[in-house]
């Protein structure tokens, strides 16, 4: 690797969408997630009733 | 090289596409088919939630495993063009975010399986991920033709888990499908190799053709194609399976062996297709899918 890759200038929309989407999905992800550990808890109750 | 992620002074967060890419979501695909006939085929009921919660824990795990992989073999899918438009060498992801995230996937998936089911299926997905990125990706790919081989085995746990994570424990069905995954995997991946070899060799991979040449491979996937096809229907006659599987098995089996044989009996030209080649190629990704699906059907039919 000899030449330095160009930098192409700081595109502030474009980071922020980015941001955006990923924090959306992070907050979908883990509101899922937070139901199936509570559905998997009363399976698991249910079993050991 | 990869083109910088950095935009000025700032980096710019990874794109979930891009994320979930790196799990190889095609490969997962075949993984969750497989754990859910492994699970479904057990003669146990399953809450479905624990049902899905087990199969969701799989799959991240084969996510995971995928990530890792990737992470490693960045420098080597750049040098290949059916992968090198992956996140990592196409410059979109970054190297330690890839890592970090496998890592993380890896654990979550164990922390589930552990949560949602028992702590032998843990143990056997923890066993599957570490065989697949550091005895598969690490050791033998670039080390031996029999990289497949071995490897396959890693890709031959998911209907294990499934059956374990339903029942607590092994028998002798989900150890026959393991088998049967772990013999489809050499004659399904050389077939690919056959025409795909360039690739292989820009990147240094010893892929069986590029190590021991055509003739021996084609030679091989014939040999292990006949072999899985004895492992395909010994459900049957042992009594694991009723005749819906053991019918399914035999003409499907005998299927994959005539398409082994054409591809086994014959030299490419220059200029050549590979025809032969790619329809084993894609009946080999029908064939395990309708097999799986048969033991499900077969179980379901018994009882």
């Amino acid at each position: 690797m000899t030449e330095e890759p160009t930098k192409p200038p700081f595109d502030e929309a474009e980071y922020r969408r980015r941001q955006r989407s990923r924090a959306n999905l992070m907050a979908w992800l883990l509101g899922a997630l937070a139901i199936l550990f509570f559905l998997i808890t009363i399976a698991k109750m249910q079993i050991f009733q | 090289m990869a083109q910088s992620l950095t935009h000025g002074e700032m980096t710019l967060p990874a794109d979930w596409r891009d994320l979930f890419a790196l799990t190889k979501p095609r490969v997962m695909s075949l993984v969750v088919f497989t754990a859910l006939c492994g699970l479904l085929a057990a003669p146990v009921s399953v809450s479905p939630v624990l049902g899905f919660a087990s199969i969701l824990a799989i799959a991240l795990g084969a996510g995971a495993s995928g990530a890792l992989n990737q992470w490693y073999e960045a420098g080597l899918d750049a040098k290949m063009k059916r992968t090198a438009n992956r996140p990592l060498p196409a410059g979109r992801l970054d190297p330690q975010t890839a890592l970090q995230f496998g890592v993380g996937l890896a654990a979550f998936s164990l922390f589930l399986m552990l949560f949602a089911s028992n702590w032998q299926a843990t143990l056997l997905l923890a066993a599957s991920i570490l065989f697949y990125v550091f005895v598969y990706t690490m050791w033998l790919k670039p080390r031996t033709p029999q990289n497949i081989v071995i490897g396959g085995a890693a890709g031959a746990f998911p209907p294990l888990i499934g059956w374990v994570a339903a029942t607590g424990s092994v028998a002798p069905l989900p150890v026959l499908l393991f088998l049967l995954i772990f013999l489809w995997t050499p004659p399904h991946f050389w077939a690919l190799a056959l025409f795909v070899r360039s690739d292989y060799a820009a990147a240094g991979i010893p892929m069986m053709p590029v190590v021991a040449g055509e003739r021996a491979t084609r030679r091989q996937v014939l040999l292990y194609a006949i072999i899985m096809a004895g492992a395909a229907i010994a459900p049957w006659p042992l009594g694991y399976t009723g005749a819906l599987y053991g019918w399914t098995a035999a003409i499907l089996s005998a299927l994959f062996v005539l398409l082994s044989l054409r591809v086994g009996t014959r030299q490419s030209a220059e200029g050549d297709l590979m025809l032969p080649e790619k329809r084993l190629f894609a009946f080999s990704i029908a064939y395990l899918f309708i097999l799986f699906g048969a033991v499900v059907a077969d179980r379901w039919v018994l009882a």
